[in-house]
């Protein structure tokens, strides 16, 4: 494992010592930064020197072939960003959308590092969240689940799935870690089976099948279905990162809490969960930004995520060359949420000292 | 129109009229469930399939299908205001979700294949538009048909049936014609754009679709008229539902009757109060029964033109001339006008 307090200072020194140590090495060396340099202009060139910026220039921008067009994520951005949603309210969904960030990053904050305050900070976001997007309320026209998109839908989607998954997969592996061999064979064999489908066929059975099997009064809307079968699939996936963080504690820890004469619930509470999750964190992390990817599956069964109101915002005959743009826009917005998901896991293990033990 | 002509159709018309019955609609018919309900779900896209269901910059949906969406609204409720719901569902979704009842109709450009039809238990309506598989060429080689295109080169994708109807069609109008096969569909369009062929041959308006961001211009760049082979597009409504399915057919029917009767949104309300023939009075609803038995109100038709308008001003308006895509409609005209389209008896 590297030592993160390891940092290489940029001296002149070193430099000619790693980069121009002998005349074959400072040949390579020059060669690759001439091409990245190369390549960083053109780049450069495209996204600033040559684009075209404002609003609704699109004819300008068909005749112009080399430089991108901003001018598309300029007029067409509101689709992107809150899909179908009706447009006079989508101030709503983007509140809804800061509400939700600002709620991630307090839970971020160690000051809510507690049983209590976080649990409370996650409702109380969640239900500010989906007052105002769904309305009904105070005065809120009702929207429909159906006409949720873009980034709200997508950050809804994850947040829910994360709240969900998360709890039933410590359940998963404290079942699968049970001393009673049946349940312990039982749950074992369960994630196996739901780990060995794909992710696409667990929303697809979700969101299309289930309503053929279920009782009326429990079919919900598509979207709360396909939450609950992605929470499942996170969980089974998330049991086994956890299940992995309890096995790589000594056995000794919990015959020690044993001989203390603590409880099941304190055992696994005080002593096993809290360790488990310190060694898990760096699959986790992984796991969290597996999850917010995978969230534009959701486009198959007809939801307008962020990649398909990004689809949709391209797919005129105005804006149809401007797939590139799109595309581009799209993959920042998510670069920006998974970069910060793993800052701040690297940030936790800092913290935590997951690296050095 | 003759004075006794008028007085004989009238005549008849009374008759018909008082023997006008309220349809008798099956209990478990979608129609039922939708009319109670008090909106239509209908099929949308997820993401946007060009000319027939986009978005536009407010959010909203617009396109061919969208519009049959409308009219279907509009015909049962009067407007589509409020009472029609666009569910955004992907190709996939689109049968199951009809099955479960998470839309009432599929008008998704979708084809009549026999299995579909037949093992999937869907009823298809009428088709409403023909996907035609035509040759875009570019304007200067001053072709007007394929036979025009002899002694030049013909690209196509590689391993689909329209590599093999096309060189069917080639074959039989023994046209000299050289073809080039790509298996990517860029690549395809990107050497045509080249130069490297004279004629491409694709699905009709993914051809005008792709025409818009020609490097030199939309303009540049004829659809032949050439019909190599062909998809029929319905409307799909669960099997065994003749209620609902008549509803599918009979609003098609009123579009196309409505264009070969010159009524347009425009001047609906101008022919409604002075219908030319008795025909046309009982297809707005001046005299009872057109709309009685289907379960529908007599005024269905009325609401529907006045809402979007005939079959023409639907076509010319997402993807004819009235759009960016100036897809010639060809095939897909009234019978009187080349194409192969025809309304139904209004008795």
């Amino acid at each position: 494992m590297t030592d993160l307090s390891m940092q290489h200072t940029l001296s002149f020194k070193t430099v000619k010592k790693h980069y121009f140590a002998t005349p074959l090495n400072s040949a390579i060396t020059v060669l690759l930064a001439v091409f990245t340099a190369w390549v960083l202009w053109g780049l450069f060139n495209w996204a600033f020197l040559d684009a075209i910026w404002g609003y609704g220039k699109n004819e300008e921008c068909r005749t112009h072939e080399d430089g991108a067009c901003w001018s598309f994520v300029a007029t067409r951005w509101r689709i992107v960003l809150f899909g179908l949603y009706p447009f006079e309210e989508q101030w709503r969904s983007a509140l809804a959308c800061i509400v939700m960030l600002v709620v991630a990053i307090l839970s971020c904050v160690p000051v809510f590092w507690s049983a209590k305050r976080l649990p409370t900070l996650w409702v109380i976001g969640f239900a500010t969240f989906y007052i105002l997007m769904r309305g009904g309320v105070l005065g809120l026209t009702p929207v429909v689940e159906r006409d949720w998109g873009g980034l709200s839908l997508t950050v809804f989607i994850f947040a829910a799935v994360c709240l969900l998954g998360m709890p039933l997969s410590i359940i998963f592996a404290l079942l699968r870690r049970s001393e009673m061999p049946w349940i312990a064979r039982t749950m074992a064999l369960v994630i196996d089976v739901i780990r060995s489908l794909p992710l696409l066929s667990i929303m697809f059975t979700f969101a299309i099948v289930l309503p053929f099997v279920l009782p009326d009064w429990a079919i919900g809307d598509k979207l709360y279905r396909v939450i609950i079968g992605y929470a499942i699939f996170f969980a089974c996936y998330q049991a086994e990162i956890i299940r992995g963080g309890m096995q790589a504690l000594p056995a000794g820890q919990e015959e020690a809490a044993k001989a203390l004469g603590m409880g099941y619930w304190n055992r696994v509470g005080y002593v096993v969960l809290p360790q488990a999750f310190r060694n898990a964190l760096p699959p986790t992390i992984n796991q969290f930004v597996i999850t917010f990817k995978e969230t534009s599956l959701v486009t198959i069964i007809g939801f307008f995520d962020i990649l398909a109101s990004g689809r949709a915002a391209a797919g005129t005959a105005d804006w149809s060359f401007a797939t590139i743009e799109m595309y581009v826009f799209v993959g920042l917005i998510f670069f920006v949420f998974v970069f910060s998901l793993s800052r701040y896991g690297a940030y936790l293990e800092h913290r935590l000292n997951v690296g050095s033990r | 129109m003759k004075f006794s002509r008028v007085i004989a159709s009238s005549a008849m018309a009374l008759i018909a009229a008082s023997q006008v019955a309220h349809a008798q609609v099956a209990e478990g018919s979608r129609l039922n469930t939708v009319l109670e309900r008090g909106s239509l779900l209908c099929s949308g896209h997820n993401g946007s399939f060009l000319g027939f269901a986009e978005v536009d910059d407010q959010g909203n949906w617009r396109g061919v299908d969208i519009d049959l969406c409308k009219a279907l609204a509009a015909g049962l409720f009067g407007t589509s205001e409020g009472n029609l719901e666009i569910v955004p569902i992907s190709w996939a979704q689109r049968w199951p979700s009809l099955q479960s009842g998470d839309i009432d109709v599929v008008i998704k450009v979708s084809g009549w294949t026999q299995s579909r039809d037949t093992e999937l238990n869907l009823a298809y309506s009428r088709p409403y538009f023909i996907g035609a598989f035509q040759t875009m060429a570019r304007v200067d080689l001053g072709a007007n048909s394929m036979a025009d295109l002899a002694g030049g080169t013909i690209c196509v994708a590689a391993g689909t049936s329209t590599e093999r109807a096309t060189a069917t069609y080639l074959d039989t109008h023994k046209i000299d014609a050289e073809m080039l096969t790509f298996e990517n569909g860029d690549e395809l369009r990107n050497s045509y754009y080249e130069g490297r062929c004279d004629g491409l041959v694709e699905w009709a308006p993914s051809l005008a679709a792709g025409r818009v961001d020609a490097p030199d211009g939309a303009d540049a760049h004829a659809i032949l008229s050439d019909v190599i082979a062909l998809e029929a597009e319905g409307i799909i409504v669960p099997e065994g539902d003749p209620d609902w399915l008549d509803v599918q057919n009979w609003m098609l029917s009123s579009l196309w009757f409505a264009e070969m009767e010159g009524i347009t949104s425009e001047n609906v309300d101008e022919v409604r109060a002075n219908p030319p023939s008795a025909t046309v009075g009982t297809f707005l609803g001046v005299n009872p029964g057109y709309g009685a038995r289907l379960g529908l109100p007599d005024d269905w038709a009325y609401n529907m033109i006045k809402e979007v308008g005939n079959f023409a001003e639907i076509y010319e308006r997402n993807i004819g001339s009235g759009s960016p895509y100036n897809l010639p409609r060809g095939i897909n005209n009234l019978y009187n006008a080349g194409g192969v389209f025809y309304p139904m008896i209004i008795d």
